[in-house]
């Protein structure tokens, strides 16, 4: 009998949402020949406005916040000088290079991976737009603060877009600063905490800048994911019992991993940043059925990405990172 | 088909590093000798061999005697002796028996020593043959070397493997500034090596030359030279990165020395200290360019020793521009300084920008 991979290697929420929500997106599919009704597009927003505690206005959706990010830069990054951290989300890298004319991106160095602040602020003299993703994403860590983003927006003239994709499992974000700062917008998704990965609803909580560069960006969504959204949205307790889960066992991971001799960064996501001397450690997981992320194209060799799955998987990944590591000791 | 690797052992490599000599060039060995020094090389080699996992699918070509031959029994691997060599071994044996290896279609050649060692098989197999580089020498400085014998066996399962090669440097190093516990050296020249640089010493990358690297280069030299400034004399360091910077302009590079540009003009070529205090005092305007060593990082105190902390002083800080393609960037966990002036090293420690591509620029912490 074959044995079943262990996705660690997505970030995805490993709980599948209530049969309600799946009941929801099936309803949806029963209308595949169908667009998606707008009506249900503007009640999605509703939702969204309210779960972020924000105007329904300043809500924009999108499949996936990589498209969301990858439209913003496209539209904005033409007369403005791209300011990014390295390393970051991937997707945004790679669209900063498709699109924009002038980039800069501010190295986090390990072990600690910090923000500079004053780094930052001191390469926003000409017009600029920052893209942050806070918690960081490969590292886990938080990079800015409240003190920080109020210094960003008041300090200088960028367009300031966070993206909290991880907000569920960090608790920080800035979104309520939006309808006070026309150059700040948040991104998030429903990919993650609400275990929807599969439908790919996103949304920005948007200033009115971005509102305005944007107008012309329309987005429709599928109906099952729609109705999934929608459905998530009318009862997020789940979510919270989900994701107190995971930190739950992201810390249990990271004692663990960390009493065992790993170097692992303390993470306020899903997923775990950690640093090994074994050699080809990606393939190697996958060799006993357990996926876990590659950094080489964005970090120095070793590093990998481990997202937090279950407790069974979480535990299978310990056992096997021994096993392999065991394995390479002894040559 | 079972892949022929070359094996050639300096045997007198690291012995002077247990009886506190700063190596066994030379009359060193001598005196090493008097003093008890105990053979490295041999453990080192053992090591190597015992560690090499694709054992059956290659078959050793040896230098004789203590050079390779008497240490490659008991491994279960195919091995022939090629070369003659007597009981007291030379830098011309090395240099003769890697030729002989390359000239006998080796696809891999791994050698066993030091800093000297590399330079010997630079010296006669150059980019004819990718090379395995095991640590035993006193002086390991080049980043050709794997971190440890052990790593190196890896190194060879991966090109058995099929890996890709990588361009790696050559150090020359300052025998009599070593003895005096100072560090100065310059690029000596490039030996290819499987693709692995996590297994190369700390933690060099190497210059790749794959189709990518070349691209990025060529962005970045072109926005260097678009934003010169022709008043300005540009003294250009050592490194593929700096040659893509000349390329552009039409001009040669002095691959491993310090070439200076002023009006898009060569104005000086593979300068010493001298040579550039010299130009420093004819020109007002002056920028160093430099690209740090792959891997470990360091943009000034290795490979570039004619940036003496004199040099660095007049030029200033501000007047430093550093370059590097993105890959190479990334895979640093920093930039490092070691200019032999602790007191300037601070100075340049923070973070600098790199010019990372075309109007691409990354903020990178230089550290000493």
């Amino acid at each position: 009998m074959l044995r079943e991979t262990i996705k660690l290697d997505m970030n995805e929420m490993p709980y599948l949402p209530p049969q309600e929500i799946i009941d929801a997106a099936q309803k949806g599919l029963s209308r595949l020949n169908r667009y998606s009704d707008p009506q249900d597009l503007e009640r999605l927003r509703e939702l969204l406005a309210d779960y972020s505690g924000v105007a329904k206005e300043s809500i924009i959706l999108s499949p996936g916040s990589d498209f969301l990010l990858r439209e913003v830069i496209h539209t904005l990054a033409k007369s403005r000088k791209v300011v990014m951290v390295s390393p970051s989300f991937f997707p945004t890298v790679q669209a900063a290079k498709d699109f924009a004319t002038e980039r800069l991106s501010i190295r986090l160095s390990p072990p600690r991976f910090d923000l500079n602040l004053d780094l930052l602020l001191n390469a926003l003299a000409e017009p600029s737009l920052v893209i942050i993703d806070n918690p960081n994403n490969p590292t886990g860590s938080t990079l800015l603060d409240r003190q920080a983003v109020e210094t960003l927006v008041d300090s200088t003239d960028a367009l300031l877009v966070i993206d909290e994709a991880y907000y569920e499992f960090s608790g920080v974000t800035f979104a309520d600063m939006v309808q006070n700062c026309p150059d700040l917008a948040i991104t998030r998704t429903m990919d993650k905490a609400f275990s929807l990965a599969g439908a790919r609803v996103a949304y920005a909580v948007a200033g009115k800048a971005f509102l305005d560069a944007l107008s012309s960006f329309y987005a429709l969504l599928p109906q099952s994911s729609l109705y999934a959204a929608m459905e998530a949205l009318k009862g997020p307790d789940y979510v919270r019992r989900n994701v107190q889960r995971v930190i739950e066992e992201r810390e249990r991971v990271w004692r663990t991993l960390n009493e065992l001799g790993a170097h692992v960064h303390q993470s306020t996501t899903n997923f775990l940043l950690m640093r090994t001397e074994i050699r080809d450690a990606v393939s190697k997981f996958r060799g006993i059925g357990i996926l876990v992320s590659d950094l080489s194209n964005q970090l120095p060799p070793g590093f990998i990405r481990v997202s937090i799955g279950t407790r069974e998987e979480n535990d299978a990944f310990i056992t096997g990172y021994l096993t392999i590591r065991e394995a390479y000791e002894l040559g | 088909m079972k892949k022929v690797i070359g094996l050639i052992v300096n045997p007198v490599a690291g012995m002077g590093g247990s009886v506190g000599l700063k190596g066994t060039d030379g009359p060193m060995y001598e005196k090493a000798l008097e003093l008890g020094a105990k053979p490295v090389a041999a453990k080192r080699t053992k090591d190597l061999l015992s560690h090499i996992e694709r054992k059956d699918e290659i078959t050793l070509l040896v230098a004789p005697g203590n050079m390779g031959e008497k240490y490659v029994r008991g491994y279960d691997i195919a091995f022939t002796v090629i070369g003659t060599a007597g009981s007291e071994t030379s830098a011309e044996d090395t240099k003769r028996i890697s030729d002989e290896m390359a000239n006998s279609g080796v696809e891999l050649l791994i050698f066993v020593g030091g800093d000297g060692t590399a330079r010997d098989i630079c010296d006669a197999v150059n980019s004819r043959v990718p090379v395995v580089a095991v640590p035993a020498g006193v002086k390991v400085f080049s980043s050709v070397f794997a971190v440890s014998s052990r790593r190196a066996a890896e190194m060879v399962d991966a090109f058995v493997e099929g890996s890709d090669v990588s361009e790696e440097e050559v150090l020359d190093i300052d025998e009599d500034a070593f003895r005096e516990d100072r560090l100065a050296s310059r690029l000596y020249g490039h030996l290819l090596v499987p693709a692995v640089p996590r297994f190369l010493q700390p933690g060099k990358a190497g210059s790749s030359i794959s189709r990518s690297s070349v691209e990025s280069k060529k962005e970045i030299a072109a926005y260097v030279v678009e934003e010169m400034d022709a008043e300005t004399l540009y003294l250009l360091g050592p490194g593929t990165t700096l040659r893509a910077i000349t390329d552009e302009m039409a001009l040669p590079k002095t691959l491993l020395g310090v070439d200076a540009v002023f009006g898009k003009k060569l104005v000086g070529k593979d300068l010493n200290e001298k040579g550039i205090l010299g130009l420093l005092r004819e020109y007002e305007k002056r920028r160093i360019i430099v690209t740090p060593i792959g891997g470990n990082g360091f943009i000034f105190g290795r490979g570039s020793k004619q940036f003496t902390p004199e040099v660095i002083e007049q030029v200033g800080k501000a007047n430093i521009m550093v370059v590097g393609t993105r890959d190479k960037v990334s895979e640093l966990d920093c930039l490092r300084v070691d200019s032999g002036d602790l007191e300037l090293d601070e100075i340049l420690s923070g973070y600098v920008k790199v010019t990372v591509g075309y109007k691409e620029g990354m903020m990178v912490e230089v550290r000493c």
